[in-house]
């Protein structure tokens, strides 16, 4: 039971923020159309009050009323639907978790290799490998309780990214906006930056200046010297070889980019940036790992060990000993 | 378990405040569209430029007024939905740990690593018969897997996948070649694969009988081992006209004969390869997952009590973990005394009253220092001639061998 508590934070802290950020896409939804439907019966109103009014002007003003009224019926229809889905899905894990509590040996034994794919699954997420994921995910049949989606989005903005492009990650910059600014996250700043360096680069200097006009003018303070850089580059050639306005124009100034968007898209979900299959696999070897496992003649070594194995004997060697305050 | 109990309430209230709101709210907009339709019907028979009534004039208005404060509770109700919400989130948080920093140095962001993990992790997917995974694992990964690596594993899924369907030849056949191997091991194997063809030919009643009788020769081998099986085995026949289902012999067609053979096969095929019954991933996952809660408590403990910096994770966890009896793979001895593992450098010591201690406490109890002797009251009451006198003379102190065993004392 323990080890539920220590594992399954990420399993239901995913879709509970998936939740969240679908309630508040619905409440700006539900407020925005409310407040055009207001406005069609302001328009009515307009024309009840008015000294002399037509039953034709009526009926358009009606017209409108009730069709404004219809979209917003539909509308939160859709966005409620959306976010019961997922609730649901929260719900389907939490089920899946209570399966733990209830099982004997058999079905114990079943539940905890559903458990290790899982976090195999979320491994090769994280790592990159998404066609294994998938078939490893459908094997198992354990699409809904894992992450799939949200690496999966996040997979196309790295790739946008590493096509150097910036539009795919500034639309999710501004779906996050107000999260991503508790943040304090310079992301969409950093991509400002990159953009008006790939404008340099093409000898388009003058759109250059347009672009620092339009999104440099809101600069910080502590941000005002990495600016001031960026913009000297202005005077440079695009093949200097003149520090630091050369590593400004570095290509791998990208791959820093798409592991920003990387970690505060993790943060964003509350996800932490190691997975818990790594800090499992460690934990396990540093318990199962004696002394006996690396004795330099090999005398103590036991096939059934994991330690003693050769892939993660090696894997192991840096990692504490497991305490033993006890003979066994 | 409460954890998952608290976060369960919460959700299901989630559920039910919005499936509430969905059913009402829709019926509450469904209402006013169908009375403004209403309206738009009646007018909709006088002629455009007819001014209009004012007694319809005020019944709109009202009208007007109505919806908009409707509306505005709508937006409102949905509003405070969102505690509902929250309260998941934080049920969520307060029950399931999310910080695992400071428990190990990262391993992972390590390139050789992480090779290494994948190499696992592929021989993990192989020995369950996931080639096709492990293929595209392979493919994905620029792995780099021996073919002579994945031979083995490919033979054992293939013969595990035979007998899963009741298929004995490949087993056989397997066996067959192996069998010297298997025999300095006293596997049991091959008799019982024969077993189980015998009891099948048996199964099918009469017209198998001389077949039946035919493969029974090959009993023969096993004669001197499993003498009284074979007898049974003979006597069985006997009751071929009737059925086994109605003889004496009828637990020869338990079901639980054939989860049996896989289990042995897989066994003794592991044993005969060289590698361990179970996957050295499974093991060691679930190892880890045992492991979390106990280290995870006590990083809250040092945090607490601010000595974090005591635990360097270079020599030994902080914190003694059972792992069960299943996973105790080397037996270890740790000293009574002072509590530490024995090393080649600090071996274990028998006493001549049977007491086993390590060196390290030896050398401190003879140096007569007394607080050390009241140390070994705690382990051994007799021999104690003198309070003041250490137990232990250095003529009667014979060294154990460092393989160790319970067993040996």
């Amino acid at each position: 039971m323990a080890d539920l508590k220590a594992l399954e934070h990420p399993t239901l802290k995913v879709p509970y923020e998936l939740l969240n950020k679908r309630f508040r896409a619905a409440q700006k939804t539900i407020d925005r159309e409310v407040s055009k439907t207001q406005i069609a019966i302001d328009d009515l109103d307009r024309c009840l009050q008015s000294s002399t009014v037509t039953v034709g002007q009526m009926k358009t003003a009606l017209d409108g009323v009730v069709e404004k009224l219809t979209f917003l019926k539909r509308k939160s229809e859709e966005s409620i639907q959306e976010e019961t889905d997922a609730a649901y899905v929260c719900k389907k894990r939490i089920e899946h978790l209570k399966e733990y509590e209830v099982s004997h040996p058999t079905q114990e034994a079943q539940w905890k290799k559903k458990r290790l794919d899982r976090m195999l699954v979320e491994y090769f997420l994280r790592c990159g490998y998404y066609r294994t994921s998938l078939q490893l995910a459908e094997h198992s049949e354990i699409q809904d309780l894992t992450n799939i989606d949200l690496f999966l989005m996040s997979k196309e903005i790295e790739e946008s990214l590493e096509r150097h492009e910036t539009t795919a990650c500034l639309q999710w910059c501004h779906d996050n906006k107000s999260k991503l600014r508790k943040m304090k996250s310079t992301l969409e700043y950093n991509l400002r930056q990159q953009e008006f360096i790939e404008l340099v680069r093409q000898d388009q200097r003058l759109e250059a200046v347009g672009h620092a006009r339009k999104y440099f003018t809101l600069t910080e303070e502590s941000q005002l010297s990495v600016v001031q850089r960026v913009m000297g580059l202005l005077a440079f050639p695009k093949d200097t070889s003149l520090e630091p306005y050369k590593s400004l124009l570095d290509e791998n100034r990208w791959h820093s980019l798409v592991e920003q968007f990387r970690y505060e898209n993790f943060k964003l979900y509350q996800l932490s940036n190691t997975s818990v299959f790594g800090i499992s696999l460690q934990a396990g070897l540093s318990a199962l790992k004696t002394p006996h496992c690396y004795k330099s003649d090999g005398s103590g070594k036991n096939t059934d060990c994991p330690v003693c194995s050769k892939h993660l004997n090696e894997l192991a060697k840096d990692l504490p000993y497991a305490h033993c305050a006890q003979s066994r | 378990m409460e954890a998952i109990e608290a976060v369960d309430r919460e959700i299901n209230k989630v559920l039910n405040k919005f499936e509430n709101f969905k059913s009402q709210r829709t019926q509450t907009l469904q209402d006013l569209i169908q009375c403004l339709e209403k309206t738009r019907t009646e007018l909709s028979d006088a002629p455009d430029e007819d001014e209009l009534a004012p007694s319809h004039s005020l019944i709109m208005s009202q009208t007007c007024l109505n919806i908009k404060d409707t509306l505005n509770q709508i937006a409102f109700e949905h509003k405070e939905l969102h505690g509902n919400v929250s309260k998941v989130g934080k049920a969520i948080d307060r029950n399931f740990v999310s910080d695992f920093g400071g428990i190990m140095q990262d391993m992972m962001s390590n390139d050789k690593n992480m090779d290494k993990i994948n190499q696992v992790i592929c021989e993990h997917f192989l020995r369950h018969g996931m080639l096709d995974i492990a293929e595209e694992m392979i493919q994905e990964t620029g792995l780099q897997i021996d073919e002579t690596i994945k031979e083995p594993f490919l033979e054992l899924h293939r013969i595990l996948e035979a007998l899963k369907h009741k298929d004995l030849q490949p087993a056989l056949i397997w066996a067959n070649e192996n069998r010297i191997r298997l025999q300095a091991k006293n596997s049991c194997l091959e008799f019982k694969l024969h077993r189980l063809k015998f009891i099948d030919l048996i199964k099918q009643g009469h017209s198998h009988q001389l077949m039946a009788l035919i493969y029974a020769r090959n009993f023969a081998q096993f004669a001197h081992t499993h003498c009284k099986e074979v007898q049974s085995l003979m006597g069985s026949l006997l009751f071929v006209h009737q059925g086994l289902e109605n003889s004496p012999y009828s637990y020869l067609l338990d079901p639980y004969l054939w989860e049996d053979i896989a289990d042995i096969f897989t066994r003794d095929a592991c044993a005969l390869l060289g590698l361990s019954v179970e996957s050295p991933l499974s093991i060691c996952v679930k190892a880890g997952c045992s492991a979390l809660p106990p280290l995870l408590n006590i990083k809250q403990v040092m945090i607490k009590r601010q000595c974090s910096n005591v635990w360097s994770s270079k020599d030994e966890l902080p914190v003694e973990i059972d792992l069960g009896p299943d996973l105790r793979y080397h037996s270890t001895f740790a000293c009574p005394i002072l509590r530490q593992q024995s090393t080649d450098t600090n071996p274990p010591m028998r006493l001549t009253c049977g007491h086993v201690i390590s060196r390290d406490a030896l050398n401190k109890l003879a140096n007569g220092n007394k607080y050390d002797t009241y140390l070994y009251f705690t382990v051994c009451s007799h021999g104690v001639a003198d309070s003041s006198v250490p137990i232990v003379q250095w003529s009667r102190v014979s060294q154990m061998p460092n393989k160790y065993t319970f067993d040996q004392i």
